[in-house]
């Protein structure tokens, strides 16, 4: 157990380590001065002593290998810099922005985990039904539909023509702070992004679990268990679900990264002013900084989530925790 | 099968196909569809129809490329470390997984930022994102072409590995990577109208994903334009990805039946 969690750690650390690098490597590996990406474009119009001045407060004479001690000690302190168009720190834009895409991500992920478990289980049991059948179709369409466009025909369905829900934002400007009216407000403005999200996250793991089942169901125990005289439910519940969960387990990993970047663009569809609606503001505003700080930290939250889902993962896999 | 055909010869003959030249303003704008323009015009007046056939054009090529590429070092990442094991194999793999861990849209918005938007740029920063999966894939079926006799007995021959490794496992592999590139071109058109979407694709070329873009930031959904704006394309980039990804599957499906659909899981 403890050489799983050690490899993984190992694994987790090289991400971050990788990630920071590249941040450190892309303003000094561009063609032009690094100045352009870390200090703004009105660069150009500075005078030689200014432009001195800033390249030192940079520490762009020194050695490349001090440059990035000081960057990664800076980032080790919850620095990231500021943003050089709204001149705030970057780690506190990122903290309002944080629990918004933290809500809309985390949300959808379990909805659509366990919608996906359970459709995926419910269409292997009852293999080559209408239901399976059906739910296969579906799922392999929405698989190849983009995300953003399925954002954009709810927003022109529910919201323009229907006006059931808010057409952006994540609340209505001026509600009072507190109490039922502020949380309505609230989740009638998640409501078309998170189905956007789920909607696009559920294929995926329906189609493993689907597929993981119709392995399980193969498998001799299950013959077993039916031969003992063990009721239909119970063979499905304790027997098959328990054992096709597990490839599950594994795609849900996979699919953090997924989700994540799904909540960036379904955020920049509704403009939900989460983090990756302020990576897309920073990338229109050509504010490096903030594009840097913003990548790291969603980086960050995979990573986080992934190691969260390690811990839970001996739990229903025994072998791991033997072993 | 027949659809993409349709596309693929849209694309090839699209400026004999489309009615207008899609850069021209040819109508007033935000029209309906009509008789002249089927698909009715934009916010400055361009023929949405020639703007979709034109684009299919870009969609399709970047698609294709970006595919190739990822597929190119898939196959190259995969053969090497199924065959050649050891240290080799464990360093390629780790990078495998590193590159499924790390949320790639963000990612790849990052580098479309500093490299700036251009059609290679595109094709670049997908083809570095989406090679992992085939080289997995890949990975797998070499391993056990690698048990198999013929290998061992080039190898008892004295032949060189890395001879046995071009001449007898690459071509055994070879149809597996026709379809993880037929897979990596449904994937890749996704991700090309994503960043098109997002204003970084190629800013002088139409795309589908571009199409999208023009709707959303002229709010198209404030005209009730949006029927024949923004349904058209999406409907285009599903059908294509659709069609691609279910001709890849069967392919995987025939040249190895016990590959499981969907992947990942190993």
């Amino acid at each position: 157990m403890w050489r799983f969690f050690a490899a993984k750690g190992a694994q987790y650390l090289l991400v971050i380590l990788l990630t920071v690098v590249l941040n450190f490597a892309l303003p000094r590996m561009m063609p032009g001065s690094p100045l352009l990406f870390l200090a703004g474009e009105e660069v150009g119009f500075l005078s030689p002593e200014q432009r001195h001045q800033l390249r030192a407060l940079h520490g762009l004479d020194e050695p490349q290998w001090r440059q990035f001690l000081a960057y990664a000690s800076n980032l080790a302190r919850g620095r990231l810099g500021y943003s050089f168009q709204r001149g705030r720190p970057i780690s506190q834009m990122i903290g309002e922005r944080l629990p918004y895409t933290l809500l809309l991500a985390g949300t959808a992920l379990v909805l659509a985990t366990l919608l996906g478990v359970i459709l995926g289980a419910a269409a292997a049991w009852r293999r080559g039904s209408g239901l399976d059948l059906g739910s296969l179709g579906l799922a392999m369409l929405l698989e190849s539909v983009p995300s953003f466009w399925l954002g954009m025909i709810l927003i022109g369905v529910f919201a323009s023509g229907l006006g059931w829900f808010p057409i952006f934002g994540a609340g209505t400007p001026g509600i009072s702070p507190a109490g039922w009216p502020l949380i309505v407000d609230r989740a009638r403005h998640l409501a078309l992004p998170l189905a956007t999200l789920t909607i696009a996250t559920t294929p995926g793991v329906y189609l493993i679990m689907r597929y993981s089942m119709l392995a399980v169901l193969g498998e001799q125990y299950i013959a077993t268990a039916r031969a003992k005289g063990a009721p239909e439910l119970a063979v499905l519940r304790r027997h098959a679900v328990r054992n096709a969960l597990l490839p599950v387990a594994t795609v849900f990993m996979l699919n953090l990264g997924f989700v994540a970047s799904g909540a960036t663009i379904v955020e920049t569809v509704f403009s939900y002013p989460g983090i990756g609606r302020l990576l897309y503001e920073a990338v229109l505003s050509r504010d490096y900084p903030v594009i840097q700080g913003t990548f790291l930290m969603i980086t960050a939250c995979v990573i986080g989530a992934n190691i969260v889902s390690d811990l839970l993962y001996p739990l229903i896999d025994p072998r791991v925790r033997e072993g | 099968m027949t659809l993409l055909a349709v596309l693929g010869l849209t694309a090839l003959f699209a400026p004999l196909l489309s009615p207008y030249d899609p850069e021209e303003t040819v109508a007033d704008p935000f029209q309906p569809p009509g008789r002249a323009h089927l698909l009715g015009t934009n916010d400055v007046g361009q023929d949405i129809l020639s703007e979709l056939i034109h684009g299919s054009r870009i969609s399709l090529t970047v698609g294709f490329l970006a595919a190739a590429m990822a597929v190119g070092i898939g196959t190259a990442v995969g053969v090497a470390s199924g065959f050649l094991g050891g240290w080799v194999e464990m360093v390629l793999m780790r990078a495998v997984d590193l590159v499924l861990v790390v949320p790639f849209l963000p990612l790849m918005i990052l580098l479309a930022a500093y490299l700036g938007p251009s059609f290679w740029n595109v094709v670049i920063v997908i083809g570095i994102l989406v090679w992992a999966r085939p080289a997995r894939v890949i990975r797998a079926q070499v391993l056990s072409v690698r048990r198999l006799e013929y290998v061992d007995a080039a190898l008892a021959l004295g032949a060189r590995p890395t001879r046995v490794m071009l001449r007898h496992v690459l071509p055994a592999v070879l149809p597996l990577s026709l379809a993880q590139f037929i897979l990596a071109a449904s994937g890749s058109i996704l991700i090309e109208a994503a960043l098109s979407f997002l204003g970084l694709g190629d800013p002088t070329a139409k795309s589908w994903g571009s199409v999208l873009y023009y709707a959303q930031a002229r709010s198209a959904f404030l005209s009730g334009a949006w029927v024949w704006w923004v349904l058209p394309p999406g409907l285009l980039i599903t059908a294509t990805t659709l069609g691609f990804a279910l001709i890849g599957h069967s392919l995987e499906g025939l040249l190895n039946p016990r590959m499981r659909p969907g992947g990942g899981a190993s």
